[in-house]
């Protein structure tokens, strides 16, 4: 009320001043400028929008009744909690602190839905949006590999530097586009609502960088990367030279106080603009301020703030400059973990600033800045969650937590949003919450687990259940949303069970003659930089793929293609399934899968040869998912990352919940995309290899449909 | 507000110095551009800046509301409502800076006017001087004597208009350089200075006036008409100064807001407002 009366007094001094000052300044007179060009724009917006609207509707009206003449429904919204496990889910509903999913499982369905060989979420995910299986969609981990080097790629996308450059002094300034491609192929179930005319909001699905074009709106899920170019490379800025020499990810900096004062840098991307190519940095300051408790933060010489110790900074917003007037854009958040003994402070990944992407994370392309405007920044990293920085005690749990749900309710927010702006069509979002924190808190739910020995646990197995009632509750609110019109999906791409013993493919093959070092050694170094390919005749890349050093295909292949072939991997598959932990221990692996015998699509051929499907308990170790060959083949895991899914996808089936009944105990993740497509009305191609789930005909106020 | 006017005419002063000999246009742009980077700072200082980036963040993302969901009647007619609602917040917002603003540049526009409103009289050329006087006050019985000092001369002798209460004499300028009208009202001599020829951006005080706080504001060349005499003011009405660009007459007023809107554009980044 006040304000309103000091606003009201203040209007009136200023309207009677305005005719005799005219003018009241720069600033203010920019504010009025602006505003009136604001006003004057949305009225003739209004103006354009009133006077077209008898058109559009008329458009809308014949198109729109083409898009949803046989949909029997208005709306379908697919919520996804990535890693969604079966049994803890029925566990927490018959302990009732599910209300929300026993509800949807009471009225409509759950049941435990069937995922991909592998099941891993890159790879379920794409099933899901293809209704196909990996062979035809060419998602077949997070990594492929290049058979003329024997390194890793990312599975996903192919960025690249553009084709066509002009040298300029020291720069070579591009002329054409740099190459971003994706590499998963089909057709999403999307593509296909659009062109038919329904409008769908695709939020944070994986593999779904670079965005394609489609009617509706995308913003970028899993494997979009960050602005170095990477899956998310954290910052950890310390004093002390042991956490340097020891850290595996990130970049770990070594920073030296002189009074109250740290000088360092960031560490940027590559310029590329430059024809020898160099990383860019930006000075940042740090001024240790006891008496605040925290830190002032300058990052070169003008962004100041003050950061307290263990709290999170706002997303900052930088800017790189490679020259040539150009900015390169990136936003990143600040945790101060300490300032005594040792001063040490966590920098996210560089993430691509949403307002002025430096990649196209969105479709369209202004769909990221909408957000970002409307709802502030957010992040846009892919693999959001700072996984790697809990596991290398760059961050601790609850910071990590703190993190982890600070992302979770950012998509939260652009979630409503969508669900608000679309009362028909489709709206399907992918929470990587449930994943993250399942991967890196699952030993608290076992007690055996390696890890609880090596480190003293310091949280419970509360952080799992909590994060399953968040999710519940998530679900209650989105469910209370829909109309008698609307059908809702809850689902995950795979469940999760503990990870405790690492299996080294790689050192196994080499105990078991398949892979040969070079002379003289007896362990090899990271991406199998001691292997002798020569004699090689298989190798492990992934989180569960074999290939064979095939002739013709590797650039060294050993191995003939055919009979040999077939042997060496019946071979494989008989010696591995036998690969017990210890003399009488379990076995390590339930199943090996021959690609010829699972896949049938037509990017098989860059599939791995097998896929090992490892028993619970068990997963690719650390040391060879890298392709490191040494003398150890299963060891444990002492790691946070503690849960994995990465197994014999019979062991880690995920979960589907809906309002509406199905008509089968036994749905796969790629029955998805054809019961959306056939609750639209639309007849699923032929090349989808998932089948409706729902009976469509006998939906109330269904509509009749000829048969295709 | 005679230690105001003082205070504030000598700072204009200083920045025009240079430019006295110039065209107009240097002491103008001059002049725009210090005014745009005060009250930049100024505007800094006072306003809320995150609610203004706020609002301003809202209005943007509702007008790429507008397009993006441009097959939404409801959607386009909702973006449209918030984008009026956000901007109202933006005129909010802006409110305490433009209080805040307004009086030093109503003062430092006073003082321009002084520079950039009128130009001096040319030697040889007549305007007219107007005493104007109390309402009460009768001009035909009021005895009233005007002087000149050298380089102006009366041209007509006194005019009374008893119904506009004022008394009129045709000036004459003779020659060039600051001059003077000495008054006679009973008793008392009151002095007005009279600018012919000069610099081509030279100084002229049209109107010196014993009125309210409000009109010495207006006015503020000169100092306050003593009181005691039934002489509210006295005026001199030089001829409009000339300012053209591309042989276009355009009036100082609109020319300062251009400048200094331009100006304050192009710096607002670097002096990191929001604007």
């Amino acid at each position: 009320m006040k304000k309103a009366g000091f606003v009201f007094a203040a209007g009136t001094l200023l309207a009677l001043a305005a005719p005799l000052a005219a003018y009241i300044g720069p600033g203010a007179g920019f504010a009025f400028l602006s505003s009136f060009l604001v006003l004057f724009l949305t009225f003739l917006m209004a103006l354009f929008s009133f006077l077209s609207w008898p058109f559009r509707f008329l458009w809308k009206a014949l198109r729109g009744r083409r898009a949803y003449k046989k949909s029997s429904i208005h709306r379908l919204v697919v919520l996804g909690l990535d890693g969604m496990e079966p049994t803890l889910a029925e566990k927490f509903m018959a302990e009732g602190k599910l209300p929300n999913l026993a509800r949807l499982k009471k009225e409509g369905t759950y049941a435990r839905l069937k995922t991909t060989t592998p099941a891993i979420s890159p790879v379920a995910w794409s099933s899901f949006m293809t209704g196909s299986e990996p062979s035809k969609h060419n998602i077949f981990d997070f990594l492929s590999r290049d058979p003329r080097t024997y390194l890793p790629d990312l599975s996903s996308a192919r960025i690249g530097k553009p084709k066509r450059t002009v040298a300029l002094g020291k720069y070579l300034i591009p002329i054409s586009k740099p190459e971003i491609r994706g590499m998963r192929k089909s057709v999403p179930f999307w593509k296909i609502l659009g062109e038919k005319g329904i409008f769908s909001t695709v939020l944070r699905v994986p593999i779904t960088f670079p965005p394609e074009k489609f009617k509706g709106h995308l913003l970028s899920g899993m494997c979009a990367p960050d602005l170095k170019g990477s899956q998310g490379t954290f910052a950890f800025f310390t004093e002390d030279a042991d956490k340097v020499r020891r850290h595996e990810g990130g970049v770990a900096v070594l920073v030296a106080r002189e009074g109250n004062r740290i000088r360092t840098e960031i560490s940027g991307p590559e310029n590329t603009l430059l024809k020898k190519p160099e990383e860019m940095r930006l000075p940042l300051a740090i001024t240790i301020d006891e008496e605040a408790k925290g830190a002032w933060l300058e990052i070169q010489g003008q962004k100041k703030f003050l950061l307290k110790e263990k709290t999170f900074s706002p997303w900052v917003p930088i800017a790189f400059r490679p020259g040539l007037g150009m900015k390169i854009r990136a936003i990143c958040k600040f945790y101060i973990v300490a300032l005594e003994p040792k001063f040490e402070m966590y920098m996210t990944p560089l993430n691509i600033d949403p307002e002025k992407p430096a990649l196209p994370i969105s479709h369209p392309f202004i769909y990221s800045v909408y957000l970002s405007k409307l709802l502030g920044r957010f992040i846009t990293l892919g693999e959001a969650n700072d996984t790697w920085a809990l596991n290398e005690g760059a961050l601790d749990e609850k910071a990590f937590l703190e993190l982890t749900y600070a992302n979770h309710a950012e998509w939260e927010a652009m979630f409503w949003n969508a669900l608000s702006k679309t009362p028909r069509g489709m709206v399907a979002i992918v929470f990587e919450t449930t994943d993250s924190i399942q991967h890196m808190f699952f030993r608290y739910l076992d007690k055996a687990h390696p890890a609880l020995k090596a480190a003293p646990a310091r949280m419970s197995a509360a952080v799992i259940e909590e994060l399953y009632k968040k999710m519940d509750d998530l679900v209650g609110r989105v469910a209370a949303t829909l109309d008698e019109k609307s059908v809702l999906f809850v689902m995950s791409d795979h469940g999760f069970k503990s990870f405790r013993r690492g299996v080294n493919l790689n050192s196994w093959l080499h105990q078991n003659g398949y892979l040969t070092l070079v002379e003289g050694k007896k362990e090899s170094a990271e991406w199998f930089k001691d292997v002798d390919w020569d004699r090689t005749k298989a190798y492990g890349l992934g989180l569960g793929g074999i290939y064979l050093n095939l002739k013709g295909r590797e650039a060294r292949g050993i191995v003939a293609a055919g009979a040999e072939c077939g042997a060496l991997k019946a071979e494989l598959v008989r010696k591995l399934t036998a690969l017990k932990d210890g003399a009488n221990g379990p076995a390590a692996v339930t199943n090996v899968y021959d690609r010829d015998a699972v896949y049938s699509g037509p990017y098989k051929e860059n599939a791995p040869d097998l896929i090992i499907g490892y028993n619970e308990g068990y997963r690719a170790s650390w040391d060879g998912v890298t392709g490191i060959v040494n003398a150890v083949v299963i060891d444990d895991n002492t790691k946070a990352w503690s849960g994995d899914h990465c197994i014999d996808p019979a062991l880690v089936p995920g979960v589907l919940f809906s309002n509406l009944k199905i008509k089968t105990a036994s749905p796969s993740i790629m029955d998805i995309a054809p019961t959306v497509l056939e609750l639209f009305g639309l007849t699923p191609p032929a090349h989808m290899d998932g089948r409706g789930l729902v009976d469509v005909a006998g939906l109330p106020g269904a509509k009749k449909r000829k048969p295709s | 507000m005679g230690i105001v006017n003082l205070v504030f005419g000598r700072v204009v002063d200083i920045v025009l110095l240079p430019f006295r000999g110039a065209s107009p246009w240097f002491g103008l742009a001059t002049v725009s551009l210090l005014t745009a980077l005060l009250m930049l700072e100024v505007y800094k200082l006072t306003s809320n800046q995150a609610a203004i980036r706020r609002a301003k963040d809202r209005i943007k993302a509702h007008l790429l509301e507008l397009r993006l969901f441009q097959d939404s009647m409801r959607v386009t007619l909702r973006a449209q409502a918030a984008i009026l609602k956000a901007n109202l917040s933006y005129l909010t917002a802006n409110l305490k800076p433009l209080l805040v603003m307004i009086v030093p540049l109503f003062l430092i526009l006073a003082q321009l006017g002084l520079w950039f409103d009128r130009a001096p009289l040319r030697p040889g050329e007549e305007t007219l001087v107007k005493v104007g006087l109390e309402e009460n006050a009768d001009p035909v019985s009021i005895p009233m004597e005007l002087e000149t000092s050298s380089g102006l001369e009366i041209a007509s002798p006194a005019v009374r208009i008893p119904d506009e209460h004022e008394v009129a004499w045709r000036l004459k300028a003779t020659a060039a350089g600051p001059g003077r009208l000495t008054l006679r009202v009973g008793g008392l001599t009151l002095v007005k200075s009279v600018a012919v020829g000069g610099k081509s951006l030279t100084k002229v005080s049209p109107l010196a006036s014993r009125g309210s706080l409000w009109k010495q504001a207006l006015y503020p060349g000169e100092r306050a008409l003593p009181a005691g005499t039934p002489v509210r003011s006295i005026e001199i009405l030089y001829p409009a100064k000339n300012l053209s660009i591309f042989g276009l007459r355009v009036h100082w007023l609109v020319a300062y807001l251009i400048l200094s809107i331009a100006f304050g554009l192009a710096f607002k980044g670097v002096l990191k407002v929001e604007v």
